[in-house]
């Protein structure tokens, strides 16, 4: 794309976020070209990203990066081929900053797929690609952002829109004002670059991140976020990084309550702690994605169970009919989701202790089952009036 | 009934004719291998036993007319017969009466003599022999039979004619029974084994189907000559001592003792007739049966004789040894190894092993064993030979690091004036504890020389595997550094750093890039 086309058609956002993170590109690889030069081992040190450098700060509620770093040398037999996919990734990242594209991951990963044909040292000829999974090429990609210390999407790097909000709000896209409060049946797809957003201006008290997508749709045509002046968003499962990077936004620069409604079992649990707190392999990225003041509407096992100071919101027929039997992979989980320094509270501790004692799951449909306006008019208010949350 | 008393009850010829498969000569592809064998042998005695680089030449010929005749020539460029000793050479069969010692190759002491009257006894041709001795102004040529009743030569035809080119040497031509297709495989496999043990020879074969197998001279180093010695005590029989006394021009048994013996001076054999109680100056023509008898005993329990010497001994040495495993079976690792000599019943031995490794060599399940006595190939009979007992029983080849199949050969000479054969057929050695110790600690010798090599090789591999596990990234390396190295005043090219990074993995494994000398010798293009 010419300079004029750029200049014509791109938002005035984008540019700027090129230029930062070409230049950061620069100052990080130049780096490695003048020790090559100067006949040094070319090195990279990069943050380690794993669970024994994964801190969890109470203080903040959040889990971050260790000060752990490992060096990979080209002259390290163990490292030279994640030294090559390394070079070979931020070449191309760097690349699409300059010539102003968009790649998404699995672009990254098919720009930089070929083959290497070589003679080995006992003379056959064999061939070896750069990467043969994208799950090679994703690794080395999160080896990038925290060795030049920037997330993907201010390296312009795109994923799948995931994420729907909608809501009395209006914000800025690009070089576009959007308002959030016309979107008619649909919602606006939360973009992969959510710092590029500028919020113009909002009307609503909280905000509500339903994990399934069905159940946002329902309370969305039902007129839930304009009957309780909420922001309305849904992750659709587990939450991207942009949904997490806007939710928290949301909570910081708006300074809304944020609640969250998942199922009722491990993975909803653990949904809700990734957009707390964040998640284990990206823990280099919680610190500006995580929202640490999120909190956990429901759908809690005290909420189907009740207990001595608590009345369950279903009957006893209606648990017959609405509970799943949790299965083994549900229980394991449990299991270990008790071991994460931030689940060792004791609401959590009860609220597992339920679970594993009674084995059983419930889904939020099966809230909506009982009757829509149940979920909408009697639950969710409820829960948020009485404080019924954990956090 | 001794086989020597037995020999002078009937002539010596008859015996040998029906005693033949003694001699190796059992059936037609037997008797075709042992006549080529008997014939090469004496041709290499006749060379390089006296300094001369052999030069020879062996052919079999398919008679047209007849089936399983043939026409065995052997050429040599040896010392040649003297003239007036030919008709006896080839005619006469005879033990042979010297009772100096010296390791030669002939096995019987009767060479081609018996090759001769056994063409004779199956085809009924007269031997054809042509020879000139070293200077000789004539060629002499002869054709011989043996009177088998007589032992004795008839010469049928004599000539000669001028010797302009000075040659010397001895050609033999002679017409046997034989099996050529039985025989091949052995044949070609004998003549192989011994151009590995004499690379410093050119050995020409043309076989009846017309093929021919050339060995030519790689070596230019003789083993040295195998010389006389006279035999040690320990090592002497009732008969020997009779064919010595009976040859001695000693006046006494003092001097008897004196001068015929190794290991024996004056004073040595002083002490031992004090120590046994005979007279120093009977003349030992005169002694009795009996005191013959405790003579012999005597000589051989008398523990001060000095060692048998081993310097009159030919061994082949550890160099020609390695010279001609390369050149024959081109392998990619070789060592020999020459051990100390030894003694066994009075007469000293040399044990020699050497080893080849991979290369040409064809993986098997067990070693390939190439076993020598006096420089002979020893063919037959394998799995009874001492050799044989070592490599597959006594060596644990683990410890050295192989897994069979494995591409090994293991050699193994020995080489004396007494080679303590198993059996009538001479073809495998007996397990003698100090020969079976002698081979063992040889094998073990080069065994651990190439689990060395072996392991050098290993860690060189490894070195060069890391390295190109390294060279291989250099180039989409490179590329991917000139994107960013853009912003430097100057544009620097992607050959630049390539080079650059090339050196950085030459200083770290240096001596294992050897056949390297840039990253594109490496990573090839993909058109």
């Amino acid at each position: 794309m010419s300079e004029e086309h750029v200049k014509k058609f791109m938002s005035s956002v984008d540019i700027k976020a090129r230029i930062r993170a070409a230049e950061k590109f620069s100052e990080v690889f130049n780096n490695v070209v003048k020790a090559v030069l100067n006949g040094e081992e070319p090195k990279l040190i990069i943050p380690k990203r794993t669970l024994s450098n994964t801190i969890y700060d109470k203080e903040r509620g959040l889990l971050l990066l260790g000060p752990a770093t490992f060096e990979r040398s080209f002259l390290d037999v163990k490292e030279a081929r994640k030294f090559m996919q390394t070079l070979l990734m931020a070449k191309i990242i760097y690349d699409a900053l300059i010539n102003n594209e968009y790649p998404t991951i699995r672009d990254l990963f098919y720009r930089g797929k070929h083959s290497i044909r070589y003679r080995d040292h006992k003379g056959r000829i064999e061939e070896e690609n750069t990467w043969d999974e994208q799950k090679e090429s994703d690794a080395v990609l999160r080896d990038i952002e925290v060795l030049v210390n920037l997330l993907r999407e201010e390296m312009l790097i795109l994923s799948k829109e995931k994420g729907k909000v909608v809501g009395d709000m209006r914000i800025r896209s690009g070089d576009d004002v959007i308002d959030l409060s016309k979107m008619g049946h649909g919602a606006y797809a939360i973009e992969p670059t959510p710092d590029l957003i500028e919020f113009i201006d909002v009307n609503a008290e909280f905000v509500l991140v339903v994990e399934k997508d069905a159940v946002f749709q329902q309370l969305h045509r039902a007129g839930f976020w304009r009957k309780y002046k909420a922001i309305l968003v849904t992750s659709a499962g587990q939450p991207d990084r942009a949904t997490r990077r806007f939710v928290r936004r949301l909570n910081e620069e708006l300074k809304l309550p944020i609640y969250i409604l998942t199922d009722a079992d491990p993975y909803g649990w653990y949904i809700y702690s990734v957009f707390r707190i964040g998640s284990i392999t990206l823990s280099y990225e919680s610190e500006r994605l995580a929202t640490p003041k999120a909190k956990f509407l429901g759908v809690s096992m005290t909420d189907i169970f009740g207990d001595k100071n608590k009345k369950p919101y279903l009957s006893e027929a209606e648990r017959r009919n609405f509970i799943i039997k949790a299965k083994k992979t549900d229980i394991k989980r449990a299991q270990e989701l008790l071991n994460y320094e931030w689940f060792k509270t004791e609401k959590w501790t009860k609220e597992i202790n339920i679970f594993l004692q009674k084995q059983s799951k419930l889904e939020i449909e099966a809230l909506t089952g009982k009757g829509l306006h149940f979920l909408m008019d009697t639950y969710i208010p409820t829960k948020i009036q009485t404080q019924d949350f954990i956090e | 009934m001794s086989v020597a008393e037995k020999f002078r009850s009937i002539s010596p010829a008859e015996f040998f004719y029906r005693n033949k498969e003694i001699a190796g000569f059992a059936n037609p592809a037997r008797a075709l291998y042992q006549s080529v064998r008997e014939l090469v042998e004496n041709a290499l005695d006749a060379t390089d036993a006296h300094g001369i680089f052999p030069d020879i030449a062996i052919s079999i010929e398919r008679d047209q007319n007849k089936a399983y005749v043939y026409r065995i020539t052997v050429k040599d460029n040896g010392i040649g017969i003297p003239e007036n000793y030919i008709p006896d050479a080839f005619g006469r069969v005879l033990f042979s009466s010297k009772y100096v010692l010296r390791q030669t190759r002939g096995l019987f002491g009767l060479g081609a003599k018996m090759v001769v009257l056994y063409g004779q006894i199956t085809v009924g041709e007269p031997a054809e022999i042509v020879s000139a001795t070293i200077n000789s102004k004539k060629i002499y040529k002869y054709k011989i039979m043996i009177d088998i009743k007589e032992n004795k030569p008839i010469v049928l035809e004599r000539s000669w004619w001028q010797n302009k080119t000075g040659w010397h040497g001895t050609m033999v031509k002679v017409a046997v029974e034989g099996d050529w297709s039985k025989a091949r495989q052995k044949i070609l496999e004998y003549i192989k084994r011994t151009a590995i043990v004499s690379p410093y020879a050119n050995i020409v074969f043309r076989s009846p189907d017309g093929e021919i197998k050339i060995y030519q001279r790689v070596a230019n180093i003789l083993p040295p000559p195998p010389r006389e010695a006279k035999p040690h005590p320990h090592g002497v029989d009732l008969e020997m001592l009779k064919a010595m006394i009976s040859e001695t021009k000693a006046q006494t048994l003092i001097e008897f003792l004196s001068d015929e013996f190794q290991g024996v001076g004056r004073v040595l054999a002083e002490r031992f007739i004090s120590t046994y109680g005979f007279d120093p100056n009977i003349n030992p023509k005169n002694l009795s049966k009996d005191d013959l008898e405790k003579l012999v005993r005597a000589l051989k329990e008398f523990s001060e004789f000095r060692k048998p010497r081993a310097d009159h001994l030919s061994p082949i040495g550890s160099e020609l040894i390695k010279i001609g495993l390369n050149t024959i079976l081109k392998p990619e690792f070789t060592d020999a190894i020459t051990r100390k000599p030894v003694v066994y019943e009075g007469h000293s031995m040399v044990v020699e092993v050497g080893i080849a490794y991979g290369g040409a060599i064809e993986p098997l399940e067990e070693p390939m064993l190439l076993r020598f006595a006096n420089k002979i190939p020893l063919l037959y009979d394998e799995k009874s030979d001492v050799a044989w007992k070592v490599v597959s029983e006594n060596i644990d080849w683990s410890y050295y690091d192989i897994v069979f199949p494995a591409p090994i050969a293991i050699l193994v000479h020995v080489c004396g004036t007494k080679i303590p054969y198993k059996g009538v057929g001479k073809e495998s050695i007996a397990e003698v504890p100090v020969l079976e110790h002698e081979i063992e600690e040889g094998v073990r010798h080069v065994a651990r020389s190439l689990k060395l090599y072996l392991a050098k090789k290993q860690k060189e591999e490894e070195m060069a595997r890391k390295a190109i596990t390294l060279i291989k990234y250099i180039p989409e390396i490179a590329r991917a550094l000139t994107v960013f190295a853009k912003a430097n005043p100057e544009p620097i090219q992607a050959e630049v750093l390539e080079s650059k990074l090339f050196d950085l993995v030459k200083n770290r494994f240096g001596d294992s890039l050897k056949n390297i000398s840039s990253p594109r010798d490496v990573v090839l293009s993909l058109e």
